[in-house]
């Protein structure tokens, strides 16, 4: 039996767990559920020992753990995976994973391997080829690759945060199932989620926080997704993800060219060729890792393709939002405003003669904050005081200040609650009714037929149109495949 | 929250604290110790004057240390480039002879200037176009710059005697106006604080400063962002460069008027302790440097009135830096937040502000 009795964990100003109770038995999936920023992830932090709360503690069958020592609580069979993949990014994955459980007895790089991939069988998991350090991997493959560390510890407990977002949708079946065999062996399995679906279809027992606080315990058969999403979010209705915009083809906006681009000597972009005009919505559907983390940095400047060209109005004229948020998007010790600055059409606006004109930059800092309905202290707080979320709103709310021809969006809503990739979307159907153009890359199919005019089809390295008639996920599925036939 | 200014001031009394328990130790008496470091510094004008002397080009190299660092750019060398800097204002001083005084004072600190861009500069271009490592090649090039002055003192500018190893002495229009004598205050002092007051403007209300900023927290965002790393590091090091050549500049002009081997005492690398306790503040660089500068002059008299090592002088420094740097950890704002949290008996209720997720 995991216990958190009584936890409280303030962050400066804002109260992020108050007074929580959690508990969870073995042989049960427990799903933890609320919105961005609620709280989830502190609390797994706590239980894993990676923050002391101000207040509580946790208990594991009976015994109370040390309060913050990420070390002791490993030691007694808490394990975590993290939302953002916490990997040594100069290291090799094999590396990576000699630093869990498998390489506790030697440094045999070859023996670790080997029970990765046996464990990785059994989930039915694809680990990548030997070498090349996690930098290069896509994020799906780093979130494969911490589950595969977890488990390397053999753990009695496993806390999941948000781990099925970046799953294939081919993956996600013998990821619940894995779930189930490992309740089955009488593990405390913790979920947190923000997909309702999943916590009723999976989870025994679950726990809503809303704000920091638990608002209700509950099983999966006496509730349903409808209500949980009343608990999680209070008494609003539940904002509707709007749908496609009338695909009225404007001008070119944004044109790609022949790009191709190696690494390692494999292919990772062959002969990418298509346009995306003004006024549409343009969805790139693929499994993560098929060369669209390298088509979304080519297209932003920060890597040189071998061949071809992307073109724009202007230099400025592409806004660019990338899926690593922490890594890529934003400067995190930095103030939010300052982040504001990160996007070059603003730099000019706010910069014009090279010296910042920092008070009409802090207005329009504050003018997004309200807008995109970002909880922040204010815009001098520093980015990393912002939940998942809130980061994610804030890189949207950017793209949009920036006053773009294009957006260029990565996986937009990963992570995102129902109310915030809904802000989302809209914010996104808004801009292309005004005329601009978007490119929606995304590994979530129903996201790409909700919003999207035309769908392409990204599968390693390459790009393609699919037609009208291959708009249902089992055609499309296929296509993402490689089999085009 | 403790201020960065607080913490600064914190630690220094802290350090106090631990000396004055050293300093009982030996026997001796910590009073007359600390009396005897600030009879030193600041007892009387010409001890006030002298000490803001020993600091100004520790000022120079203080913000050649933080223009760079803040890109995290680790310029290790602001003495190689203080050193280059001394010798273009050396190899050209002694020409100035025709010149108005202010044109040749000019002249000699922009000849400062820029042999230290170049020495920093060729480091800059080094890590942007051929990925070599600042740190090593700035601590190299300081190596360099030391034995080219020895050579440029043994030949080429040596003395018209030939019998020191030393250079000719610069032009007196090309001298530092001293409008403070018998002191040697100068208005070094003033471009000095100019000078911060521009570094402060270019990182934290210029374009270009946000740039390097940005690049020194997050490089990946930065490329991701359009922000041009490559340009970017060579010119901030040019710039870290061109500040510490002024520096030695300055020296050559104002003080020493000409140069000779082991013409810095370490300047350079003093200035990084001067801007980490600074935490890279441009105005902060000012005050650590005029602190560091009073310990230095202080522990003469320290010496004897009191008997006191003047090594005792490095332990402060040593100490003063170190808890600092402890002070600035999360771990002390873990301490202060739960402090805080503690002394509440209930929560207070939720704002609506950031959540963190850790």
């Amino acid at each position: 039996m995991l216990s958190a009795r009584n936890i409280s964990m303030r962050f400066g100003r804002t109260l992020a767990l108050d007074r929580v109770d959690f508990e969870a038995a073995p042989g049960q999936i427990h799903a933890l559920v609320g919105e961005n920023g609620a709280g989830k992830t502190t609390l797994m932090n706590i239980i894993a020992g990676r923050l002391r709360p101000d207040l509580g503690g946790v208990w594991l069958d009976g015994a109370a753990l040390r309060r913050g020592s990420a070390a002791r609580a490993l030691r007694a069979g808490i394990a975590a995976v993290n939302q953002s993949p916490m990997l040594f990014e100069r290291f090799t994955w094999e590396e990576n994973l000699a630093l869990g459980g498998f390489g506790i007895a030697g440094f045999d790089l070859a023996a670790v391997a080997a029970r990765s991939r046996a464990l990785a069988d059994k989930l039915g998991f694809t680990l990548p080829a030997a070498g090349g350090t996690i930098e290069q991997r896509s994020i799906a493959e780093r979130v494969r690759l911490e589950v595969l560390r977890a488990l390397s510890f053999d753990p009695r407990v496993l806390i999941l945060d948000e781990p099925t977002g970046v799953l294939a949708p081919a993956e996600l079946a013998p990821f619940l199932e894995l779930l189930s065999r490992l309740r089955a062996e009488g593990r405390v399995i913790v979920l947190i989620t923000h997909k309702l679906a999943e916590a009723v279809a999976v989870a025994d027992r679950i726990t809503v926080l809303r704000q920091g606080r638990v608002v209700a315990h509950t099983t999966a058969a006496e509730t349903s997704e409808s209500a949980l999403a009343r608990l999680m979010i209070g008494e609003i209705d539940i904002p509707r993800s709007p749908s496609a915009p009338a695909a009225h083809a404007g001008e070119t906006a944004l044109s790609v060219e022949d790009l191709a681009l190696d690494r390692d000597r494999a292919r990772v972009l062959d002969s990418v060729r298509f346009d995306v005009r003004a006024g549409e919505i343009a969805g790139v559907a693929g499994v993560d890792g098929n060369g669209q983390a390298e088509l979304v940095e080519v297209i932003a400047g920060a890597r040189r393709a071998r061949r071809g060209r992307v073109s724009a109005s202007s230099a400025t004229a592409i806004a660019v939002i990338p899926e690593n948020r922490d890594l890529d998007g934003l400067i995190l010790d930095m103030p939010i405003w300052e982040n504001l600055l990160l996007a070059p059409a603003l730099r000019d606006r706010f910069a014009p003669h090279g010296w910042l004109r920092r008070r009409a930059a802090l207005e329009l800092c504050r003018t997004l904050l309200a807008r995109f309905r970002i909880r922040a202290a204010g815009p001098e707080a520093p980015a990393a005081a912002l939940s998942g979320g809130n980061r994610q709103r804030l890189e949207v709310a950017r793209a949009i200040a920036a006053e773009p021809r294009v957006i260029v969006a990565h996986n937009i809503c990963r992570g995102l609650d129902l109310a915030g990739a809904a802000d989302v979307h809209r914010a996104l159907v808004e801009f292309a009714a005004t005329g601009g153009a978007v490119l929606l890359i995304s590994s979530d199919l129903d996201e790409l037929f909700a919003l999207c005019g035309r769908i392409f089809v990204m599968s390693r390295g390459r790009v393609r149109e699919t037609e009208p008639a291959d708009r249902e996920p089992a055609r499309l599925g296929m296509l993402m495949a490689g089999n085009w036939q | 929250m403790l201020s960065a200014i607080g913490k600064s001031i914190a630690a220094l009394a802290l350090a106090c604290a631990i000396i004055a328990a050293v300093v009982l130790a030996l026997g001796a008496s910590p009073v007359g110790v600390f009396a005897a470091l600030w009879e030193g510094a600041f007892g009387s004008w010409y001890a006030a004057a002298d000490t803001i002397v020993k600091a100004t080009p520790l000022i120079f190299t203080g913000l050649a240390v933080s223009v760079a660092f803040s890109g995290s750019l680790w310029n290790i060398g602001a003495d190689g480039q203080l050193i280059a800097g001394a010798i273009a204002a050396g190899a050209i001083g002694p020409y100035l002879g025709g010149w108005p005084r202010p044109a040749a004072i000019i002249l000699t600190l922009c000849a400062g200037a820029i042999g230290g861009a170049i020495w920093g500069g060729i480091c800059g271009w080094l890590r942007a176009r051929r990925d070599t490592n600042e740190v090593i090649s700035t601590i190299m090039m300081n190596f360099v710059a030391a034995q080219v002055l020895s050579w440029v003192v043994h030949g080429p500018l040596i003395e018209a005697s030939g019998a020191y190893p030393q250079s000719m002495a610069i032009a007196p229009s090309a001298r530092m106006y001293m409008p403070l004598e018998p002191t040697r205050l100068n208005p070094a002092i003033v471009l000095a604080i100019v000078l911060a007051a521009g570094c402060y403007l270019l990182l934290f209300h210029s374009r270009a400063g946000f740039e390097l900023r940005a690049m020194g927290r997050n490089r990946r965002a930065a490329a991701f962002y359009a922000i041009p790393i490559a340009r970017l590091t060579i010119a901030a090091l040019a710039l870290s460069g061109a500040l510490a050549g002024i520096g030695g500049a300055v020296q050559v002009s104002a003080i020493t008027h000409r140069l000779y081997e082991k013409f810095s005492p370490g300047w350079g690398f003093e200035a990084i302790a001067v801007a980490l306790v600074a935490r890279l503040n441009p105005f902060g660089i000012i005050a650590a440097a005029i602190f560091f500068g009073a310990l230095d002059n202080g522990s003469q008299a320290m010496q004897r009135t009191q008997g006191v090592s003047p090594v005792l002088v490095q332990v402060i420094q040593g100490l003063v830096i170190m808890i600092l740097l402890a002070f600035d950890t999360p771990a002390w704002t873990r301490i202060r937040g739960g402090l805080f949290a503690r002394s509440r008996d209930s929560a207070p209720p939720i704002e609506p502000g950031a959540q963190a997720d850790a």
